[in-house]
């Protein structure tokens, strides 16, 4: 794959390497981009069998997807792990220690319990811990990533783990469904479904299984996206005989109407992290451009002018908006903030187009659909530079997908 | 046919969504002629049907859009004249028209350019005499293609309104 990523500004790259966290004593392990963190595991000692290959394997796999870490031998590591991996019964058991090369800080002493079937949940726990007792960076291994896959005709839900592992299929309803997306907690999803005959927006309690229509109202539904407090949502209707964007409380079922353009489209809202401000899609000026506008209303404020148009956009834990904007006939990745300065861009030299991007909660990497010959597969982008990774079988039609909160 | 090749090509560099969808821009052209934009868009619709009862799809010929655009033209004005007689013959009937768009773009801002072509073939209807509680609207945006195929004659096709009769 040929791509290339500009920085538009430094402040961008260095925010992610302020590493010193202030609010424990600990020391972080700081280094500049583009250099890792190397963490030997030749100190670990696991006792041979399948559950404890698979938590091994996944581990390593997790390390290097975490952006801050690598696996590197004795001599090169900056941070060594050591402690035991075996299996008793139906549980894997691993007391996991890290310890620094070079100022002997005692990292991470932790010991694990966790069912042998589930073992690739383990090595996301202990990857996540030890990214953050080392660098101050919640990690992104126990993060899950939902989307759309093409079934014949329909289209369905689907979820797996950020690194494409549990790879498991959400919904059989034989129907359209279109753009998942997160609540404020991990247990909670929004998406429009065709499953009662007109496009209506749900909500899915993962916990218990449940979904629930949020929005069923004459005309379209769609675009339903939680608040940070999880007490409202943004969503597209045309109930009122065009397509415009509203506040839904969820408590008393109370709408507040935002946009008053009879001549325009509006589409895809999105909440700032503070839950005051609503970026949306609107073509008021013409192509679809990008529009902040305030939870109260009031006149919205244009956002965008560059790009044949600007569209999908995703507001981050960071405060920055990442969108898909139209160059000629291929789509970019623009960070912007919300101000309008472009942070970053991300293009292909090829033909493929990026699409529906998706914050990762580290702010730091994005999932996004990369469509190439029109067929789209599901990738994450590194901000700060790794190489683009694929989640999806090479086989089949995988979209727009939406990357999960921490959990709790 | 060096004109034919010149326009595919710029077909499929804008898109579904190059220019404003209403038509309404500012050339100030209504999507329906005789009827200004804002009355186009601002009939709300009535209670929501078509969840039960005999659905018949197919009897009508669809209405196609220009790129982009959610303007009735004058060469399919016939086919929403067919309807319209339909509806007025069968004072029963009520009708869902669906809106779909070409596969290019934002699949959600598809599915509101959808609604809005779906929109104005309602108003035109409405201008016809048609009661506005008869017809509701239902978008597809690109997820419901009815020609396969990544060029300009399958995208012409699929950018369209479709007419589902309710009995």
């Amino acid at each position: 794959m040929r791509y290339q990523a500009i920085y538009f500004i430094t402040l961008f790259g260095m925010a992610f390497y302020s590493m010193v966290d202030t609010a424990s004593a600990q020391i972080r392990i700081a280094k500049p981009a583009g250099e890792k963190i190397g963490v030997s595991l030749n100190g670990l000692s696991v006792e041979p069998g399948p559950a404890a290959d698979l938590f091994i394997a996944t581990l390593r796999d997790n390390i290097e997807r975490s952006g801050w870490l690598t696996v590197a031998g004795s001599g090169r590591a900056d941070v060594a792990v050591s402690g035991s991996v075996n299996q008793r019964r139906n549980d894997v058991r691993a007391e996991i220690r890290a310890l620094g090369v070079h100022n002997q800080q005692n990292y991470l002493r932790q010991a694990y319990r966790h069912p042998a079937d589930d073992v690739r949940r383990l090595a996301h726990q202990v990857v996540d811990d030890l990214v953050y007792a080392v660098t101050g960076h919640r990690g992104i291994a126990t993060t899950r990533i939902i989307f759309v896959g093409q079934e014949g005709r329909n289209r369905e839900l689907f979820m797996m783990d950020a690194d494409g592992g549990n790879f498991e299929q959400w919904t059989r309803d034989g129907s359209v469904s279109v753009r998942p997306r997160w609540g404020p907690t991990p247990d909670k999803v929004t998406y429009t479904s065709y499953i009662n005959h007109f496009p209506d927006v749900f909500l899915i309690d993962l916990r218990s299984g449940n979904r629930t229509a949020v929005a069923e109202y004459s005309g379209l539904n769609s675009g339903g996206v939680l608040s940070p407090s999880g007490n409202e949502m943004a969503v597209i209707l045309s109930k009122d005989g065009n397509p415009e964007l509203y506040v839904k409380d969820l408590k008393s079922g109370r709408l507040t109407r935002l946009t008053h353009t009879l001549q325009a489209n509006e589409a895809s809202p999105s909440w700032s992290p503070d839950g005051r401000h609503i970026v949306y899609v609107s073509d008021q000026a013409g192509p679809p451009h990008l529009y902040i506008i305030s939870r109260q209303g009031g006149p919205p404020r244009r956002l965008t002018t560059r790009g044949n148009e600007n569209v999908a956009p995703d507001w981050g834990p960071n405060g920055l908006i990442a969108f898909a904007s139209r160059v000629g006939r291929q789509y970019h990745l623009v960070v912007m903030d919300p101000e309008g300065n472009e942070v970053y861009r991300f293009s292909d030299r090829g033909d493929a187009s990026y699409e529906d991007p998706s914050w990762a909660p580290n702010g730091r990497h994005i999932v996004l659909g990369r469509r190439e010959n029109f067929r789209s597969q599901i990738y994450i982008i590194d901000t700060l530079g790794d190489p683009p990774v694929r989640l999806t079988p090479s086989e089949g039609e995988w979209l727009s997908p939406a990357w999960s909160p921490h959990q709790p | 046919m060096v004109v034919l090749v010149a326009v595919a090509m710029v077909t499929q560099v804008t898109g579904c969504q190059r220019r404003r969808a209403s038509g309404a821009g500012a050339d100030g052209v209504s999507p329906v002629r005789g009827m200004p934009a804002d009355q186009v868009y601002g009939q709300g619709l009535g209670p929501r049907f078509g969840m039960d009862g005999r659905q018949v799809e197919g009897q009508f010929q669809a209405v196609l859009f220009g790129f982009d655009s959610s303007q009735i033209v004058d060469t399919e004005r016939a086919k929403l004249e067919d309807v319209a007689r339909h509806m007025r013959r069968n004072p029963n009937a009520r009708l869902i028209v669906e809106g779909h768009c070409d596969e290019r773009g934002s699949r959600e801002y598809n599915l509101s350019l959808g609604e809005r072509r779906a929109l104005a073939a309602r108003a035109y209807l409405i201008g016809l005499g048609i009661t506005g509680d008869r017809i509701q609207t239902r978008s597809y945006g690109s997820e419901r293609p009815v020609a396969f195929g990544h060029h300009e004659e399958a995208w012409r096709q699929n950018r369209r309104a479709e007419f589902v009769i309710v009995q």
